[in-house]
């Protein structure tokens, strides 16, 4: 958790613990007030004076490392162990991954040591804490497992988390030129997706997300009427694809998925725009499957509304744009024949980059004419631009394109800086077609065509990329395994067991069972006693006495073999007189072999080791 | 005596609960006890609780976000927590007090009480705890392994005094739960009388009076003489024997003891107990100048004698005089 602060204050709280560690008396009150006032004054700065949860967790870091200044009685110390706890709790906040859960787990048995070593009379060594610590936690394990699996999850949150919760790569409702550029350089994976049968080709994997419809001569944004109205009906499609995708916490509403859905992933629903829109902000984890068409057909025609919206343009701006749009419709009036005609003239004359000078107020008139340089933002707000000028209906569409093939776990992996945006055009009779300006540029940079001529890779690369595959592949796997069991899996995990997990009885009732399971295994981790080490004979003997006391015969402690013997055989002898005579000669050969200097050789002793043990009393 | 620990709450509720009608043993009980899993009972401790609150928080939290890790974290700190009351029963579970024993002392004074724990079983005993009104004592135990422990118990009166409620327990191995086990063992203790602080002088000697007679042991060297069969070999004078032809062996002559009649009618001005308090005093003193002495008390005469059971005799008398 330490790891996730800012440098600057974690070398702060580095200091301050060294300073608690080797000053252990109690610090003058003024002394402890102005280091509490210096260290929240450190922390509030270092996250600009917000409060949310990045900051509320260094505070308590804060706390947490201030509170050995104060820390005196056993009471104290246990107080804060017990605190310290939240601490790993914290840090999961932030990042799941395998390295924090091992840190955490670290901090766990550190923390049972502590508890151990507080229960020492004596200044114990730290060895016989660990030992403890460590014993404790391992028998711990059968029943965390069950709790992990079997305790009944929460389909819905109880609690929303805050909205600054995580700030991934999530597309918002907006798109303006200023805010693209950080997403366009983010290293971090959104997607993981993984194709069922057909996989589509590269030009074609568009991850659709929130799709823009008002323009107000800078930015596009998003027409939240759309969220709730009806999809319109599609043509059935043979060409469907079928696919799972995991999907990074992006802190938004949107699931990404292959342009265009045909159905929507589970707790989820399609929009009109044929966004997936969930209740909850993804803020963990989500893994989801999707069916999607590539070659989508739209039975009805476009209604008004969605006409007047995707036809709508600020009136007084970008008079040389529109000129040409009436100018190039006026020759030919079909959308297809002109986007194409578009896009032939920005392929020859246009260049992609992300060093795009900044526009004027006729944004589009200012980069067509003039500038002529720019990304997936420029190309797309122009070309709707144009296309809306020669009246043909058009909108934005964000999400994600390209991405990278991983052979190792046989998926896609998509960046944060792979956010792209493209256009839609109303065609009579197919309805809403996709047109990407941008790479009809620069095929290369939105398609990551580039890693396909492999042979220009050079060794170093190659081996750095099959690095990524691999970390990636292992990270995916721990995401799979652990980060997105939730109720819907531990669902179909106890269907095919026969139980209904709809029933909160029921759920209870296998949680029970497993806990039970859990503490037997517990139990008998605990009760493993150190077995004694024993001649064969003795363990014989001793089975033999116990037979004799189930049978209410029981031999005093004080009583030696032969003792018993005599006292048993009386009992016998008035009924099984043969019995009586085997109980004799048995305690006799046990007394040889145990007191009388007697030589047994191996067969002998085997044979007592065999009488001893079938003998039946009656 | 050892520093005395306040008790937290879920102690002192396990104290007040005692005189419940389920919890064992009601009754004092021979010995040797062996602590079964009738008797034993566990508690969180109150940090127990306090870490009790703080999972909750956690696992409410964790559920709530479905953090995996975090669920599993709280999940495994739970477990062990819960774990820490089942071990913590078994620390104690198997244990026997076979003896318990004490040398008499007067009454007010702390007495020693010596018991014996062994553990049955093959697991090691850590941590364990006997509590025994203020005082209190740790030790630990291995597998198959007996420990006398002596903790100290305040005495108030003469007579055969019963231990009272002891408890045994242990929070090992977290400090998380607390398993203990109520034992009242029906041996009884002797505890002499008080002594009185300011006794006048013991009574005149009565009979033959002082006497020097010879004795092997004694104060005060007398002679050296010859070495004869049966002497033992400390009394032999090596240096002196050195510098003749013979053994010579040392005598000494002792005091022998006055004869001292110690009468409880002839303190009849006394109250009750003042009266048995000046007599153990006076016991205690002829015992210290080696006289004999006699005790007569009203329905008892302990004839002349001298030495450690004279004593005890005396004042096991004197210790036993009923109650008024």
């Amino acid at each position: 958790m330490l790891l996730q602060l800012p440098g600057s204050l974690m070398a702060v709280f580095i200091l301050i613990l060294a300073l608690a560690f080797f000053y252990p008396k109690q610090l003058p009150g003024f002394l402890r007030f102005l280091l509490v006032m210096f260290l929240g004054a450190t922390v509030m700065s270092s996250y600009n004076f917000g409060i949310g949860r990045d900051a509320a967790s260094a505070a308590l870091l804060a706390m947490l490392a201030l509170k050995p200044f104060e820390t005196h009685s056993q009471r104290d110390a246990k107080s804060l162990l017990g605190f310290s706890l939240f601490a790993p709790f914290a840090a999961f906040l932030q990042d799941q991954g395998p390295l924090t859960l091992g840190l955490s787990m670290a901090a766990f048995v550190l923390c049972l040591m502590g508890f151990a070593s507080l229960t020492e009379t004596n200044n114990a060594s730290w060895r016989i804490s660990l030992k403890a610590a460590a014993s404790s936690a391992l028998i711990a394990l059968p029943l965390a497992m069950v709790g992990f699996w079997l305790f009944p999850r929460l389909s819905n949150p109880l609690w929303g988390l805050p909205q600054n919760a995580l700030s991934g790569g999530g597309l918002g409702d907006r798109m303006d030129p200023s805010q693209w550029l950080d997403r366009l350089s983010d290293d971090r994976i959104v997607i993981r997706a993984k194709f069922f049968g057909k996989t589509p080709r590269r030009n074609q994997m568009y991850w659709r997300g929130p799709v823009l419809i008002h323009f107000d001569g800078n930015a596009w944004i998003r027409d939240q009427g759309a969220k709730v109205r009806p999809r319109p009906e599609l043509k059935n499609d043979v060409d469907s694809i079928h696919y799972e995708v995991m999907l990074e916490p992006t802190a938004t509403n949107d699931l990404l998925v292959l342009d265009l859905p045909t159905t929507a992933p589970q707790n989820s629903r399609l929009t009109y725009e044929f966004n997936a829109i969930v209740r909850e902000p993804v803020n963990s984890i989500q893994r989801y499957e999707a069916v999607s068409s590539l070659q989508p057909r739209f039975v009805a025609p476009l209604d008004d509304l969605t006409r007047i919206l995707a036809l709508r343009l600020p009136e007084e701006l970008n008079p040389r744009t529109r000129e040409l749009a009436r100018q190039w419709y006026a020759e030919n009036p079909d959308p297809i024949a002109l986007a194409n005609r578009f896009q032939d003239w920005i392929k020859k004359d246009f260049k992609y980059t992300l060093d795009a000078p900044i526009l004027g107020r006729d944004s589009a008139d200012d980069f067509l004419f003039n500038t002529k340089r720019g990304f997936c933002q420029h190309f797309s707000s122009s070309f709707a631009v144009f296309m809306r000028s020669a009246g043909i209906p058009t909108r934005v569409v964000t999400g994600f394109a390209g991405g990278r093939y991983n052979q190792l776990g046989g998926y896609w992996m998509l960046y944060g800086k792979d956010a792209h945006a493209w256009d839609e055009i109303w065609v009579a009779g197919r309805g809403w077609v996709r047109v990407d300006p941008t790479a009809a540029v620069a095929p290369e940079n939105i398609l990551d065509t580039l890693e396909e001529g492999a042979e220009s890779e050079t060794f170093t690369e190659s081996i750095f990329r099959s690095t990524i595959n691999t970390s990636d592949w292992l990270r995916r796997s721990w995401n799979e395994l652990v980060l997105g069991y939730d109720s819907a899996r531990q669902k179909n995990l106890l269907r095919p067991l026969g139980f209904d997990t709809e029933d909160a009885k029921q759920l209870t009732f296998i949680f029970m069972i497993g806990a039970g399971i859990a503490l037997a295994i517990t139990l008998m981790l605990l009760l493993r006693q150190r077995r004694e080490d024993l001649h064969e004979v003795e363990r014989a003997w001793r089975i033999f006495i116990k037979k004799m006391r189930r049978k209410r015969h029981e031999k005093l402690e004080h009583e030696p073999a032969s003792e018993f013997a005599r006292r048993i055989a009386e009992l016998y002898q008035s009924k099984t007189p043969e019995s009586a005579e085997r109980i004799k000669q048995l305690c006799a050969r046990y007394t040889q072999w145990r007191y009388e200097n007697k030589e047994f050789d191996s067969g002998e002793i085997k044979q007592l080791v065999t009488d001893l043990r079938q003998f039946k009393p009656i | 005596m050892p520093e005395v620990k306040s008790r937290d709450v879920v102690e002192r509720f396990g104290d007040r609960a005692a005189r419940w009608a389920f919890i064992r043993p009601k009754k004092p009980e021979p010995l040797p006890i062996f602590l079964n899993r009738g008797r034993i009972y566990v508690l969180p401790t109150s940090f127990g609780l306090f870490l009790a609150g703080v999972i909750t928080a956690l696992l409410l939290g964790a559920l709530n976000y479905n953090n995996n890790p975090a669920i599993f974290l709280a999940f495994i700190i739970a477990a062990a927590a819960h774990n820490s009351l089942v071990h913590a029963h078994l620390l104690l579970s198997g244990l026997c007090i076979n003896t318990l024993h004490a040398e008499p002392v007067h009454a007010g004074q702390n007495m020693q009480l010596r018991m014996r724990f062994e553990a049955k079983g093959a697991r090691d005993r850590q941590g364990l705890e006997l509590v025994c009104g203020d005082s209190e004592e740790k030790f630990n135990l291995l597998a198959r392994e007996q420990i006398e422990i002596s903790v100290s118990i305040t005495t108030v009166r003469r007579g055969w005094m019963q231990t009272g409620r002891m408890r045994i327990s242990t929070i090992r191995p977290l400090g998380l739960a607390r398993a203990w086990s109520w034992i009242r063992p029906d041996t009884h203790l002797l505890v002499y009388p008080a002594l009185e602080a300011q006794a006048p002088a013991l009574p005149e000697a009565q009979g033959e009076g002082s006497q020097a007679r010879m004795h092997a042991q004694g104060e005060h060297l007398h002679q050296l003489r010859e070495y004869r069969h049966g002497d033992a070999k400390k009394q032999i004078a090596w240096k002196a024997s050195a510098r003749g032809e013979h053994l010579l062996v040392r005598e000494y002559e002792t005091q022998t003891a006055k004869e001292i009649q110690l009468d409880w009618f002839s303190l009849s001005a006394l109250p009750y107990e003042a009266r048995i308090s000046r007599l153990a005093r006076w016991v205690v003193n002829a015992e210290n100048s080696n006289c004999r002495y006699s005790l007569r008390l009203p329905q008892e005469f302990i004839a002349s004698g001298s030495g450690m059971e004279q004593r005890h005799a005396c004042l096991r008398a004197l210790a036993l005089m009923p109650h008024v």
